[in-house]
């Protein structure tokens, strides 16, 4: 977790609220001063978009508010309202997010700096409402940052960050900022909402320059290519991507000094992993217990840590190889699944241990999927699952582990081979 | 055809105080800003359709395309034949386009991040992109109360994608999803869907639809887009565009065959505003063609047979004697019951 | 573009392109390259036939490609390997043609420039035309070679076979013949000819076929013969050399009253797909503003005396101008061989009227043709006796 100073009178803070994710980044919308967004109703991200219209009605704030028929057009208006040179934001849910595929691809490779909140919800069928992160990792090869954020705080800060990334003439690339729903959409913190002038000092104003959609800049966006042009095309869009990494690091840089408040990494958060031999890696809300459970191991005198990932695109995997490979085992949180895929492992396993795979020393990996759909994760699983890692040193372990799903003991989960 | 050049008495202009309207075709402004060098067909008739609607609106406009021939043809990277700022949208998405462009504008003028002035906003969709994937977009485009226009190009079919059936495809016409064979003479058998009347009267905030074909009569299609533009909120218009690609005649003819669809009478030509219908070519009253002098015309139509040509007269003919409103909506009321 | 491979597999491998105007001619096109594998198969040859993807859709007039590819050496997957895991190509032994009026160069997509179409004849390859022109007509728009090549040309017209409605005249056929005698190692007379009787049995196209390979005539073009070629080669900049974003700056806001008074696309022009151009008669031009009002590809410039000047860099030849003009003899669809350059008309008629129209006149002949409404079915040809007498224009 982000340390804080206390509240100082200083013009940098507004005041101090009780929120749920989806309020703060509602709240980070309205210091943005977002001219255009387009809502369409899908639960958990929803909330958001009911918050920001509450201030429209109140007069809180000053917007151009769509209502759309569907996410396809929702994310059609945000990316054709953001070449004009609007600041836009958007954002959807699960099977919702999926339904906008199409717009968000071309929102990418037209690289329009739109930011979209994805509450995370488990695809249908069958239809459910609890997180799963498969819905904004569908994005994660098209062009789009992705950040995971675990607090209420985080989201707000995280939403003034996101939108200084994707604007910067360097990268000009959407955001998404995703938090797990029904857990960080809806539980309620206090949370610190900076003043508008202190945002204003950290987030300049939106300017696409010379490809803003305006007749006094008259240009084409976009026009039909064929095999002449393509791989240049991607080429540059990989470059912007590469920049991306830079342009965050100076991003919480300036956050730092703007509000004092210090992210360390801005990729990842390191919890006690400086001396750690077992080290753990996950996202999302999943960090309140994991760092409980390192306490608590901790205080038996095991070297345990654990790293929450938040910028999932670009993917860190310089500063990742260093921090993983002192650890003598490595354990990965999947709240997501890939069926058939490398290992049938999880997809944050398989991008960490191909990381991983430039390393020197690389220790044993293993992967835990758990909280599909929603379902908790206590602190008890995690203990168990460092307890597994710590194992993985010395024995062969399974390297799928399905964290608390019925199963009967018989067939103790192993594949039939 | 010259006759009627400089009469065009009906364009109403008092009902439009903002729009300067044409009514002689020698007061057409000569500048295009929609120019040569694009890859359409020769004698495409939606080229003509993108040159005139961007000649009444002028360059203090912003447009979409969605994917479609007016697309892929008229823009080859890096090259562009638009002299005003153009994007493209996805098949889908061209109600949403306009939206966003409209809203995104009207935010930076109200928030005086860039000068007030009208800027129009025009979408331009084929009959695929518009009347069958796009319709939900464009449908809550006219929900809105943003001043847009979108502009439905129908040429009848994906002639982009090799010519396949759409849903706005005439009964029996050849197409790559619709070919003639052995058995089935005809495979497409579904009748064009009325999309301009289904948007005008399903959208209460929108103050103007109309049906276009670009060069007849004269400068009325280029006055409905003035009209469209001028009267405030959205609105959308559809014209028909005789696609010598894939209706298969000489591209010589593209004129000739627009004129024959209205003059048959099976593509009617009307204004809906604030919901008052007006017919600018009325061929309930007008002695009608016979509609096989424009189907005979078409190579899409070569395996029609005597019963084919019949059959679509008598769907013409029964839109204009028998439906409640002529030409426009199907429905049957208590008028004609009476 | 094509990989340059070692001359072995040059030898061993044959390219065929057939060079056609999109829609109309797109199922003749295939047509032959279709039979032309067929064929060699029948022979024990390797091939395999594909078309020039980016020519999708096939707009008509703008030119496309179809390939075929054959060998007694290479397995098929070889083959494919060598002469044709891309686009395009980049030579062929035999360069085919079906409307002469492709010989003033190709321009088949934007920022692509006008090409020669003899570009990809090989040392004494073969550039097949169906003409009804001499060799000197055609080679003087060729372009200079360094090497000499084989001008083949089977007399007759363009087929404009239609799509929906194909009109199957044995051009198609006819073209298999003349390969058959200008190239007996691509295919074999006598089983092409077993080919064409099976297939299509009818006596029309074994005489279609018999014509083809008895009145293709071959002439040898020198290194000297041709032109210099006019139209650079645009250069393709790499992907740190222009803006990201996928954006291209728009057409200048520009625009005078005369000749080529209006800004236009100045990277893609559309000349190259006109079979004919519109000729004016501007002594006899009402002004009524019909061919610059009905023009799909805004080629008619305004000028200062009220009458439309033609700006046959872009125009394609659609024939829409000739249709709607209400003047006989005022604006007439003319072979676009019979020119040799795009200038201003509306100039050279100001210069001298009299001898513009005389000039024009001689061009345009006394044969008229009027296409058919549905492409397949052809064009009737008028004559005309004497042409409209030049007329006195009052000045404006």
């Amino acid at each position: 977790m982000a340390t804080q100073t206390v509240m100082k009178k200083d013009g940098t803070w507004e005041s101090e609220e009780l929120l749920t994710g989806t309020d703060a980044v509602a709240q980070a919308v309205r210091l943005a001063d977002v001219d255009v967004f387009s809502a369409y109703p899908i639960r958990p991200y929803t909330g958001v978009m009911d918050r920001l219209a509450k201030f429209i009605a109140d007069g809180k704030f000053e917007a151009e508010y769509i209502i759309a028929d569907g996410e396809h057009s929702q994310f059609e208006i945000a990316k054709h309202a953001s070449s004009v040179g609007a600041r836009a934001f958007a954002g959807s849910s699960g099977t919702g997010w999926l339904f906008a595929t199409e717009a968000l691809a071309a929102t990418a490779t037209d690289r329009l700096p739109v930011l979209a909140l994805v509450g995370n919800r488990a695809l249908d069928d069958p239809g459910a409402f609890g997180v799963e992160h498969n819905d904004a990792m569908l994005v994660r090869d098209l062009g789009w940052l992705i950040v995971w954020v675990s607090t209420a705080q985080e989201a707000l800060d995280t939403t003034l960050i996101g939108y200084r990334v994707a604007e910067d003439p360097k990268v000009r690339m959407p955001c998404a900022v995703a938090m797990d729903g029904g857990y960080l959409t809806h539980s309620q913190h206090m949370v610190k909402i900076p003043t508008k002038e202190a945002v204003n000092k950290f987030l300049p104003p939106y300017d696409l320059g010379s490809r803003r959609l305006h007749p006094d800049n008259p240009i084409s966006i976009a026009p039909q290519i064929n095999e002449d042009w393509g791989m240049e095309i991607r080429r540059q869009n990989w470059e912007a991507a590469k920049r991306a990494v830079g342009v965050i690091r100076a991003a919480y840089k300036d956050f730092e000094s703007i509000f004092n408040v210090s992210y360390s990494n801005p990729f990842f958060e390191e919890f006690m992993t400086e001396d750690a031999d077992t080290i753990i890696v996950g996202m999302g809300t999943v960090t309140a217990a994991a760092k409980t459970a390192v306490k608590q191991m901790r205080k038996k005198g095991e070297k345990v840590g654990y790293v929450k990932m938040r910028w999932f695109r670009p993917f860190p995997s310089d500063d990742l190889r260093k921090v993983l490979s002192k650890a003598s085992s490595v354990g990965v949180i999947d709240r997501d699944f890939a069926h058939g895929g490398p290992d049938d492992a999880g997809i944050l396993f398989n991008d960490i241990r191909a990381a991983m795979y430039k390393s020197e020393t690389r220790p044993p990996m293993i992967d835990f999927i758990a909280g599909l759909a929603g379902r908790e994760i206590s602190i008890e699983d995690v203990i168990s699952m460092y307890r597994k890692t710590q194992k993985a040193k010395d024995e062969e372990m399974d390297l799928v582990t399905w964290v608390r799903v019925r199963e009967k003991s018989s067939s103790k989960g192993k594949d039939e081979k | 055809m010259t006759t009627e050049l400089d009469e065009n008495k009906e364009t109403h202009q008092e009902e439009f105080p903002n729009a300067k309207l044409y009514n002689n075709v020698h007061k057409i402004d000569l500048q295009e800003f929609y120019t040569s060098g694009h890859r359409t067909c020769q004698g495409c008739e939606s080229a003509l359709v993108m040159r005139d609607f961007i000649k009444a609106s002028g360059p203090r406009t912003v447009v979409t395309g969605a994917t479609g021939c007016m697309y892929v043809a008229n823009t080859s990277y890096m090259t562009t034949p638009w002299v005003v700022p153009w994007m493209h949208t996805q098949l889908g998405g061209g109600g949403s386009s306009a939206i966003g462009m409209a809203a995104g504008l009207r935010a930076l003028m109200r928030k005086g991040k860039i000068p007030k002035e009208k800027i129009n906003v025009i979408n331009f969709s084929g009959d695929l992109g518009g009347g069958d994937m796009g319709i939900g977009g464009i449908s809550n485009a006219l929900q809105t109360d943003y001043d847009l226009l979108v502009i439905m190009y129908d040429n009848e079919s994906a002639a982009n994608t090799d010519i396949q059936a759409t849903n706005l495809t005439p009964y029996g016409a050849q197409t790559t999803f619709s070919p003639t064979g052995t058995k089935e003479r005809i495979m497409h058998k579904r009748w064009k869907k009325n999309v301009a009347a289904m948007l005008a009267i399903g959208h209460p905030n929108c103050n103007y639809v109309a049906t276009a074909c670009a060069t007849f009569p004269p400068m009325d299609y280029m006055n409905k887009v003035k009209k469209a533009l001028s009267i405030g909120g959205p609105t959308f218009i559809h014209t028909l565009d005789p696609c010598p690609k894939g209706w298969d005649f000489h591209p010589r003819y593209s004129g000739d065959l627009g004129h024959l669809a209205v003059e048959t009478g099976i593509f009617p030509l009307y204004e809906i505003v604030r919901g008052e219908v007006r017919y600018t070519y009325d061929a309930s009253k007008k002695k009608r063609i016979p509609v096989r002098e424009y189907l005979e015309k078409q190579g899409r139509f070569s395996h029609f047979v005597d019963e084919d040509y019949e059959l679509v007269q008598l769907k013409v003919d029964e839109m204009w004697e028998d439906w409640e409103i002529p030409g426009v909506a199907p429905i049957k009321g208590f008028l004609k019951v009476k | 573009m094509a990989t340059t491979t070692n001359i072995e597999q040059e030898q061993s491998i044959q390219r065929f392109e057939v060079n056609y105007r999109g829609i109309f001619q797109k199922t003749l096109a295939y047509r032959i390259t279709k039979d032309l594998v067929y064929i060699a198969h029948s022979q024990g040859r390797t091939a395999f036939s594909n078309g020039r993807y980016s020519d999708d859709p096939q707009r008509n007039g703008v030119p496309c490609a179809n390939f075929a590819f054959f060998s007694d050496e290479h397995s098929e997957e070889e083959l494919e390997a060598i002469a044709s895991a891309k686009m395009d190509i980049d030579r062929a032994n035999i360069v085919s043609v079906l409307d002469d009026t492709m010989v003033k160069g190709l321009e088949p997509w934007g920022h692509y420039g006008i090409r020669p179409i003899n570009e990809k004849v090989i040392p004494n390859g073969i550039l097949l035309v169906i003409s009804r022109r001499t060799p000197e007509d055609l080679v003087r728009f060729l372009d200079k070679k360094p090497f000499s090549y084989r001008l083949a040309i089977v007399p007759g017209d363009a087929s404009f076979a239609g799509l929906w409605y194909y009109r199957n005249d044995g051009t198609d056929v006819k073209m298999l013949g003349a390969i058959a005698k200008v190239a007996p190692s691509i295919i074999n007379y006598d089983k092409a000819k077993d080919y064409v009787r099976k297939t299509y049995k009818t006596d029309q196209k074994i005489e279609a076929f018999e014509s083809g390979y008895n009145s293709v005539v071959v002439t040898e073009v020198a290194p000297s013969q041709g032109t210099e070629w006019p139209y650079p080669k645009p250069t393709l900049p790499a992907w740190n050399e222009f803006e990201e974003g996928i954006v291209v700056k728009a057409v200048p806001n520009q625009f005078k009253i005369g000749p080529r008074g209006l800004a236009r696309n100045p990277d893609y022009k559309r000349g190259t797909s006109k079979t004919q151009r519109p000729i004016v008669r501007f002594d006899l031009c009402t002004k009524c503003t019909l061919c610059w009002y009905e023009c799909p590809d805004e080629c008619f410039d305004p000028t200062p005396d009220g009458l439309y000047d033609v700006n046959y860099e872009y125009c394609t030849g659609c024939g829409r101008c000739a249709e709607v003009c209400p003047v006989n003899e005022c604006i007439v669809m003319v072979d676009e061989l019979n020119f040799s350059d795009n200038k201003s008309p509306w100039e050279s008629f100001r210069k001298d009227p009299k001898s513009y129209t005389k000039d024009i006149e001689e061009k345009k002949g006394k044969r008229r043709m009027m296409p058919s409404f549905v492409t397949g079915k052809g064009e009737s040809t008028s004559e005309v006796h004497s042409s409209v007498a030049f007329k006195e224009t009052t000045k404006s």
